[in-house]
């Protein structure tokens, strides 16, 4: 009699204790707000593993949950969930911050790029000006469609800054800056050979 | 054999007891495979898992953080070295995943290169077919600034191909792709009337005509075709010379108004010899552009709003010898070198007609080769 009253009272006192496990939905937010800041600082772009594991680990944590409320209540324990979503709010900060370096890293070199273009671009129209036209009238039209493509372009370049898109940015203001020289190169011959002509035909004249 | 003393069996019993307390271990993952995981992880990192082989890298991470979680929660937890340490199980199961993936992946990525170089070296043969051909025809400036947003793109197409972001190395390939197929049409929009049959068929007879005057009346007469880019002096209906020419920086183009770089097609006649001095391009005949066909050809065109309310319908076109002043610019004229416009100056007069037209065969160079760009784009 006195045995099973004690028994009772195990029982109870344990399922007060442990009938006490509740979700961590608390932190299950916070981990999934922390994943969301991440995802908004490029990490998906600029962390792109990183992210991937964060992700995994927030679906870890979810799944856990989920088994462990498949549970009796008595049986539940969330502390290994719990443990996954501290670990994910401290990676996401790492990661978080590690996304917003790279992306100011790609966004400098971006404007550096964009910077070299347009200066590349400014001496080109400056050189259009004093090109030669010589026997080949359509090349220096081409060249003046060519100088407008790239300052087309080169808008291309602001866009993609203000949308993020840094990649692009680069990469497309690269392109511009080569093309520019290789425009610049092809002037500076054209203006050559016809200072040449000009000199050979000024000494012609003298004879 | 004396029997075993009781404190012997006692120190033995304790003995084993502590050699089994000691035994009894906190259970660790292998350190080797742990590291083989962890490298699996790094290369999956290195060759963008996450991009080449999502499903599979995913389900990697969720279960390489899944055992992590584990092996940090169960850290303290002591195992009888005869139990099985069920890490090494899952250490295996996540590295066999690793390995998956890392295959997916790597397959996946060389697929991924080699279908977007594959592309984008289609696309840059394409490009120098295309610009091989736009040259033959010179009509380069009709296409304006879009042959140099299409370099650009092909450029970036093969920038992004180095860098390994294949993806968008296939996006600019496309847009690049794109916009050769919409120059093209433009192509075939202002310069499919050399292909013509009509059209070329009444140049034809436009030339016939000339020809047959210059025979009737004895005389000297210019027949221009724009797509050889000839200039032929007939005299008594016979062809004595040709020369090339250029034409303006648009030429190829029917023209329309002032300013476009268009050669008109038309029959006119030299109505003034330009001399040295008189002219910056050495010496030049001026024709009697426009006429009245032009004139009516003008008005339609800007009653129909087919070109600027403020345009102009132009003049001063000239068959003239070159000059190298800086930005002198021909809009529309036909120029010859100067030895060749000293020798023309010299066998034309004033009243000379001189007709201009597109082509006399429908298998001309400007058909040919915009036939080719359309073959091309089929292709």
């Amino acid at each position: 009699m006195k045995q099973g009253f004690i028994c009772c009272m195990v029982v109870s006192a344990l399922a007060l204790t442990m009938g006490c496990a509740k979700p961590p939905t608390d932190k299950l937010a916070a981990a999934e707000k922390a994943a969301t800041e991440a995802r908004a600082a490029g990490a998906p772009t600029y962390t792109a593993e990183d992210f991937a594991k964060l992700e995994g680990m927030l679906t870890a944590a979810k799944n856990e949950i989920a088994e462990q409320d498949a549970k009796l209540a008595l049986l539940r324990d969330y502390g290994k969930a719990e443990q996954l979503l501290a670990a994910i709010e401290t990676d996401a900060a790492r990661v978080n911050t590690e996304a917003a370096k790279k992306k100011e890293e790609a966004k400098i070199a971006a404007i550096r790029s964009q910077r070299a273009a347009q200066e590349a671009l400014k001496t080109t129209q400056e050189l259009i000006k004093k090109a030669p036209v010589g026997k080949d009238r359509a090349a220096l039209q081409a060249i003046k469609a060519d100088a407008q493509g790239l300052t087309a372009s080169l808008s291309e370049v602001q866009t993609a800054l203000d949308a993020g898109d840094y990649q692009a940015a680069q990469t497309k203001a690269q392109t511009i800056r080569e093309k520019s020289q290789a425009v610049q190169a092809e002037i500076q011959r054209a203006m050559t050979k016809v200072g040449a002509a000009k000199a050979q035909k000024g000494k012609q004249g003298r004879k | 054999m004396p029997a075993p003393t009781r404190g012997f069996l006692s120190r033995s019993a304790m003995v084993i007891l502590l050699i089994a307390s000691l035994a009894a271990c906190v259970q660790t993952a292998p350190p080797e495979l742990l590291e083989a995981v962890e490298s699996l992880d790094r290369d999956l990192v290195a060759i963008r898992g996450v991009e080449f082989a999502p499903t599979e890298y995913a389900r990697f991470v969720q279960d390489w953080a899944a055992l992590r979680g584990r092996m940090l929660a169960e850290e303290d937890v002591i195992r009888w070295p005869w139990e099985p340490n069920p890490l090494v199980a899952d250490l295996q199961k996540v590295h066999e995943e690793g390995e998956k993936a890392m295959a997916v992946a790597t397959q996946r990525k060389e697929e991924d290169h080699r279908d977007a170089e594959a592309r984008l070296t289609l696309l840059e043969r394409r490009l120098r077919v295309f610009n091989s051909r736009v040259d033959q025809m010179e009509s380069r400036v009709v296409l304006g600034q879009r042959p140099i947003e299409t370099e650009l793109l092909v450029k970036q197409a093969r920038s992004f191909l180095e860098q390994g972001l294949f993806a968008r190395s296939l996006q600019a390939t496309e847009q690049a792709s794109t916009l050769i197929a919409a120059q093209t049409a433009l192509l075939t929009t202002e310069l499919g009337r050399y292909a013509d049959e009509r059209l070329v068929g009444a140049w034809r007879q436009m030339a016939r005509r000339t020809i047959a005057w210059s025979r009737t009346n004895r005389t000297t007469v210019i027949l221009v075709n724009k797509a050889d880019r000839r200039l032929t002096i007939y005299r008594n209906g016979r062809p004595v010379v040709s020369h090339p020419v250029r034409l303006g920086y648009n030429g190829i183009l029917e023209k329309r108004y002032q300013g476009d770089g268009a050669t008109p097609e038309g029959q006119y006649r030299v109505v003034k010899k330009r001399d040295r001095g008189q002219t910056q391009f050495y010496r030049a005949l001026l024709l009697d552009y426009p006429n009245a066909e032009d004139r009516r050809r003008f008005q339609k065109a800007r009653r129909a709003g087919a070109i600027p309310a403020k345009a102009f319908i132009g003049g001063q076109i000239e068959i003239h010898g070159e000059d190298d002043l800086p930005m002198s610019q021909t809009l529309g004229c036909l120029m010859l070198d100067n030895r060749r416009m000293d020798k023309l100056f010299e066998q034309v007069e004033v009243g000379t007609p001189v007709t201009i037209v597109g082509a006399l065969k429908v298998s001309n160079p400007v058909a040919l080769a915009l036939a080719d760009l359309e073959q091309s784009e089929e292709g």
